[in-house]
């Protein structure tokens, strides 16, 4: 168990490192998006697909346990929900807010979607899905 | 010539961010879960200040043996023990169950301050916003750029209209799903978890044929 203080420092290097990183690759940038969803460019898939490639080397050789996860009633729907609002806004939950960083204003109005649809997916599921979603990230 | 980082150079960059993320904290990286718990914060105060009543192991048991015997009508260490703890479990349980269902099921971990999240969620910002001043493509614009003008729509009230339903598709999406591109794609899919593989492939899948609409159709 880590201490609040390292935790706290890890999760702001994280985030310094994270919109560094993201913003360097240019997946803030809606056309850059849409040329690697249409495969016109596929410098940032091979970038996202070489990452997780590493991952699974280094977390192999690290003996990281793999946390088990239930594919759910609503891994599918939610997959397709998210993958369509990122083809359109260009934003996935990290990706809105490099936006406004980067200057882009109007992603204000997505980080605004974003919090309404998590607000109300958890309302949602409390009072008619009643799944247990788990999480990847605590 | 793009002016981004070559597709290795992010390769690295994010393996990098993951690996030591998930080292330091012993937790995933995963940025919707942090948006989750920081938009519920008022829910997430209390469950913590419930979890820091009861990280004391032994007042755990004491509680628990207190409502064991209050349960059978017992009695016994009753009066020995605050009922407060218990009486105010009993009240939350349903809060408690929600909230738990938000949790991995197989780490005893308990999650990341609320604090550490906001922090996470900001330092991004500060992070984006350092690159863009440093690579010289910080410009405020009113709009999202010639990509989204000449794929999306060019009209300033329709394109307010597809950020908002393209941000409630992803936060209601992400959450159904149980994470995003950081957490399903990266820690999960870098774990081999098969949740995490189905999601990744879903959710790339959709995204790639809407751009596909997007650009040939639409």
């Amino acid at each position: 168990m880590r201490t609040r203080g390292a935790v706290l420092l890890a999760n702001i290097i994280t985030g310094l490192a994270l919109g560094y990183t993201v913003t360097n690759i240019g997946f803030g940038d809606f056309a850059e998006l849409n040329r690697m969803f249409t495969f016109q460019d596929l410098r940032m898939f091979l970038s996202f697909a070489g990452a997780v490639v590493i991952l699974v080397c280094a977390f192999a050789l690290l003996r990281l346990r793999r946390t088990p996860g239930r594919i759910h009633a609503g891994v599918i729907p939610g997959a397709v929900l998210f993958g369509t609002g990122w083809a359109i806004s260009g934003g996935c939950p990290a990706i809105p807010i490099i936006q406004v960083a980067s200057g882009y204003l109007p992603a204000l109005i997505t980080i605004v979607g974003v919090i309404v649809g998590i607000r109300l997916c958890r309302w949602a599921n409390a009072r008619y899905f009643h799944l247990d979603r788990g999480s990847c990230g605590l | 010539m793009s002016t981004y980082w070559p597709w290795w150079a992010g390769a690295i960059g994010l393996a990098l961010v993951t690996i030591n993320h998930t080292l330091i904290t012993d937790r995933s990286l995963g940025v919707s879960a942090a948006w989750d718990r920081v938009l519920h914060w008022r829910r997430e105060r209390e469950l913590e200040r419930m979890d820091e009543e009861f990280a004391d192991d032994q007042a755990l048991a004491e509680a628990l043996a207190a409502a064991t015997a209050e349960h059978f009508g017992t009695g016994t260490g009753a009066s020995t023990v605050p009922q407060a703890p218990h009486e105010k479990s009993q009240s939350r349980e349903a809060d408690t169950e929600s909230a738990a269902s938000e949790r991995p099921a197989a780490t005893s971990l308990r999650p990341a301050p609320l604090v550490t999240q906001a922090a996470l969620l900001m330092s991004i910002f500060l992070g984006g916003f350092i690159a863009a001043v440093a690579s010289g493509r910080f410009h405020l614009r009113y709009d999202m750029g010639p990509g989204f003008r000449d794929l999306v729509t060019a009209d300033s009230t329709t394109m307010i209209a597809m950020l908002f339903v393209g941000g409630v598709l992803v936060g209601f999406g992400t959450r159904l799903a149980g994470g995003c591109s950081s957490g399903h794609g990266l820690s999960g899919c870098g774990r081999l978890r098969p949740v995490s593989l189905v999601a990744t492939a879903v959710f790339f899948g959709t995204a790639v044929a809407v751009s596909f609409l997007l650009w040939k159709v639409i």
